[in-house]
C-alpha cells in the first residue's frame, strides 16, 4: 500500500487502520491517565479544524501555540494542520520571565516566523494582548481554544470544505514551523514540509527498528525538536502509542517517568545527558521498589554532549530495576535537519573511544597510552540512511578521518534555511550542507561530537545564548557597561553545564560585590535564565577578542584555570 | 511562618546569605530556586530535618508555606 504524502492523510489511515489503538496517553501525576485513540484525536483534530476554519484562519498562517500540559494540545496542533496552516508550539512563559521581555521574545519571533495567530490559555491575555495593538505587529489575533465548544461534531458543509482543503495540500508544502532552540528573540524559525517530516519518520523507524509494539515515553517539552520530532510526530505518523508526562512535573518528581515506563510497557524513550544523572541521583530507593524497566529497548541519548560518566550511573543504578544497558542509544542531530543525522546501532553496546585528551584539543585523534590524560569520548552513532556528515576545516574543506574538525551535515530531511533570516542562512548554509558549529570526528563510520564552534551554553538540553544574558545584565549598576561575559561551565556531578558570568566592576569591598552578585542573578531570572556562579573582576580585566570585545573563550579559560587573587566568585 | 531553620537550609542551598521570605513566596521569586535546583532544596531539607518526602507531596507544593506545613507534618509539630 502506498504511503500517504501528507500529515493529515497519514494520521487518517493510521485512524482507519487501527482506530481504538492508544495514540497519545496524557499523564499527569496522581491522576487516572488520559487516554486517546487514533479515531478519538482524528475527531476532536476535526472539530478544532472547524473552528479554526470559521476564524478566518487561512492555509499557511503560522499558529503559535503556547499552552501547558494539556491533552486538548495535541488534537488541536492536528486540527490546525488540517487546514493547511502551519502550528507552532512556543514555551508557556516561566513565571520569573519578566512580562515586557516575554513580549520581546515573542516579538523577535513574530518578525522571522510571521507569527499571525497565538492560541492560548486566557491566562496569558494580558501578557498577549499589547502586543497585538501594537503597530506594525503580525499578530492578527489571540485566540482561546480551550474555550471552544468540542460537544458537537463540525458542522458537515464545514467539514467536508476542510477536507478538501487538506486533500489539496501538497507534499512539499510546509506544515510545521519550529524554532532551533534558545533564548528570547535568537531563536531561528526553521520551516518543515510534509515530505520532510515523514521521509524523516520513516528513516527513524527504520533506524530504531521500531515496531507496531513499541511505546514510546517523553516527557520533554514539545517545542524542544527531540520532544516533537522524536516523541510525538515519529509515533503518531507511524501508528504507535506515545505517552507524554508533563515536564514540569517530570522535573519535581523524576520517579514519574519510570513508573510510565513500569506501568504502560514503554520501550522507547529520548533524554538529554543530564536526564541521566538526574534520574541516577534524585530518586530514593524506597520509592524505586517494584519499578521493572524491563521493557525498555531505546533509552536515547541526545540534546546535549553525551557523557561516559552519566551512562555508568545509570546502569549501575538501575541494573538491579531490569534496566538493559544494551538500551542505551544515542542520537546527533538538529532542528535543521528536522532531527536525526546519526543513531548508534539498537542492541549494540555504545562504542567509546579513549582518547589523548590533549592531542584531541589539538585537533588530533589519538587513542590514550600510560602517559596521557584520557577523555571518553561516546559515538553518537551512524548515519542514517538519506543523511550524510564531512569534518570540515575552518575554510569548509573535508578532512581526513583521524583529525576533530566542523561537522558538516546534509540530509533529505535538509531546511530550506531559516525562515525571513537570509543573512543567519547564508552563514550556516551552503551547497546543500549545514555547517553546524559542533566540532567532532569520524571513527570507524561512526561519528563522535566532542565540542562546539559557537559559544552556545547547554543547560539540561536547553540551548541558551551568552548574547541574551550578557544584554539583561549590561543594565545592572555597578557593571562596566559592555564588560560582561557568560559562558557555561561544566558540572560532571549533574552532567550538564550551567551557566556563569564574569563582569568588570570598579566596586571593592565584600558587601557591595554580594549586592551586585545579587543584582546580576534577578537580571538572569528576569530573562528565565540560572546564573550558577558571578565572576567580579577590576576594570581592564578581561581579555580582548580582536574584534575588541572580551573573548568569551579566552577568559573562561583564564578564569577556570587560574588563582588570580584579583577575582572574586560566588 | 517560616522558620529561620527551613529558610536557612533553603538559602544555604541556594547560596544565599539573605532573602526574605513569606509563607507566600514561590520558587520563581528567589534567585537560584529553578525546578532542577528544586529536588536539591528538598533534599537538603530532608537531609536536614531527617525527614522523608514523597514524590507526591513535593509536587502538590505550592509555595514555602506549604513546604513548612509539610516539614512540621512530618516533625508531628
Amino acid at each position: 500500500m502506498d504511503k500517504p504524502k501528507t500529515l493529515w492523510k497519514t494520521w487518517l489511515r493510521n485512524a482507519e487502520l487501527n482506530p481504538d489503538k492508544e495514540a497519545i496517553v496524557h499523564w499527569i501525576a496522581g491522576e487516572e491517565p488520559i487516554r486517546l485513540t487514533f479515531a478519538s484525536l482524528i475527531e476532536t483534530a476535526k472539530k478544532f479544524s472547524a473552528f479554526i476554519y470559521n476564524s478566518g484562519i487561512m492555509k499557511d498562517d503560522v499558529c503559535a501555540i503556547i499552552m501547558r500540559h494539556n491533552h486538548f494540545l495535541y488534537p488541536l496542533y492536528m486540527g490546525i494542520s488540517r487546514t493547511g496552516a502551519l502550528p507552532a508550539i512556543l514555551a508557556y512563559p516561566n513565571p520569573r520571565l519578566h512580562p515586557e521581555k516575554f513580549r520581546q521574545g515573542l516579538e523577535g519571533m513574530s518578525q522571522r516566523s510571521g507569527l499571525d495567530y497565538i492560541f492560548t490559555e486566557r491566562e496569558l491575555e494580558p501578557l498577549i494582548r499589547p502586543l497585538i495593538e501594537k503597530p506594525g505587529s503580525t499578530i492578527k489575533s489571540v485566540i482561546f481554544p480551550l474555550e471552544w465548544d468540542l460537544s458537537k461534531p463540525a458542522d458537515e458543509k464545514t467539514d467536508l470544505k476542510i477536507e478538501s482543503l487538506a486533500s489539496e495540500v501538497k507534499e512539499t508544502d510546509y506544515f510545521l514551523v519550529q524554532h532551533s532552540s534558545g533564548t528570547t528573540g535568537l531563536q531561528k524559525p526553521i520551516a518543515v514540509t510534509h515530505k520532510m517530516m515523514l521521509e524523516h519518520a520513516w528513516q527513524c523507524v527504520k533506524a530504531l527498528k521500531i515496531t507496531g509494539e513499541d511505546k514510546i515515553v517523553s516527557w520533554l517539552p514539545l517545542y524542544h525538536d527531540m520532544g516533537l520530532i522524536g516523541a510525538f510526530h515519529i509515533p503518531l505518523s507511524y501508528g504507535i502509542t506515545s505517552i507524554h508526562i508533563s515536564p514540569f512535573e517530570w522535573v519535581l518528581a523524576p520517579i514519574l517517568m519510570l513508573e510510565v515506563i513500569d506501568k504502560e510497557k514503554a520501550t522507547i524513550s529520548y533524554i538529554p545527558n543530564f536526564a541521566y544523572n538526574f534520574l541516577s541521583e534524585k530518586i530514593p530507593e524506597e520509592e524505586l521498589e517494584g519499578i521493572s524497566l524491563e521493557s525498555m529497548r531505546l533509552l536515547i541519548n541526545g540534546a546535549e554532549p553525551i557523557r561516559h560518566d552519566s551512562h555508568e550511573k545509570f546502569v549501575n543504578k538501575f541494573q538491579k530495576y531490569k534496566f538493559n544497558p544494551l538500551a542505551l542509544t544515542s542520537i546527533y542531530g538538529m532542528a535543521e535537519t528536522t532531527l536525526a543525522i546519526t543513531y548508534t546501532e539498537v542492541g549494540k553496546p555504545l562504542t567509546e573511544l579513549k582518547l589523548d585528551r590533549n592531542k584531541l584539543s589539538q585537533g588530533i585523534v589519538k587513542f590514550a597510552d600510560e602517559n596521557s590524560v584520557v577523555r571518553i569520548c561516546v559515538s553518537c552513532g551512524k548515519l542514517i540512511d538519506g543523511c550524510d556528515a564531512h569534518i570540515v576545516d575552518d575554510n569548509r574543506r573535508i578532512m581526513p578521518e583521524g583529525f576533530v574538525g566542523e561537522i558538516a551535515v546534509n540530509s533529505i530531511s535538509m531546511f530550506d534555511g531559516y525562515r525571513n533570516y537570509p543573512e543567519k542562512t547564508t552563514e550556516v548554509f551552503e551547497d546543500g550542507w549545514y555547517f553546524t558549529g559542533d566540532y567532532g570526528f569520524k571513527y570507524d563510520d561512526e561519528l563522535y561530537v566532542i565540542g562546539r564552534k559557537k559559544d552556545i551554553i547547554i543547560v539540561a538540553g536547553k540551548n541558551i545564548y551568552p548574547e541574551d544574558i550578557e544584554d539583561a545584565i549590561n543594565q545592572v549598576e555597578g557593571i562596566i557597561p559592555g564588560r560582561i561575559i557568560a559562558f557555561g561551565e561544566d558540572d560532571p556531578s549533574l552532567g550538564t553545564e550551567l551557566v556563569s558570568v564574569v563582569a568588570e566592576t570598579k566596586l571593592e569591598n565584600d558587601a557591595d560585590k554580594n549586592k551586585l552578585r545579587m543584582e546580576i542573578l534577578k537580571a538572569g531570572m528576569s530573562i528565565d535564565i540560572n546564573i550558577h556562579r558571578v565572576y567580579l573582576v577590576p576594570t581592564k580585566w578581561l581579555i580582548k577578542s580582536s574584534a575588541g570585545k572580551p573573548s568569551r573563550k579566552a577568559n573562561k579559560e583564564r578564569l577556570t584555570s587560574g588563582t588570580d587573587p584579583h577575582v572574586w566568585s560566588r | 511562618m517560616i522558620s529561620n531553620e527551613l529558610k536557612s537550609v533553603i538559602l544555604k542551598q541556594l547560596n544565599l546569605d539573605e532573602f526574605e521570605m513569606t509563607d507566600e513566596t514561590v520558587a520563581p521569586d528567589v534567585p537560584g530556586w529553578d525546578s532542577l535546583n528544586h529536588i536539591n532544596i528538598i533534599v537538603a531539607i530532608e537531609e536536614y530535618f531527617k525527614v522523608k518526602f514523597k514524590s507526591m507531596e513535593v509536587l502538590k507544593l505550592k509555595n514555602v508555606g506549604d513546604l513548612q506545613k509539610l516539614v512540621n507534618l512530618k516533625l508531628n509539630k
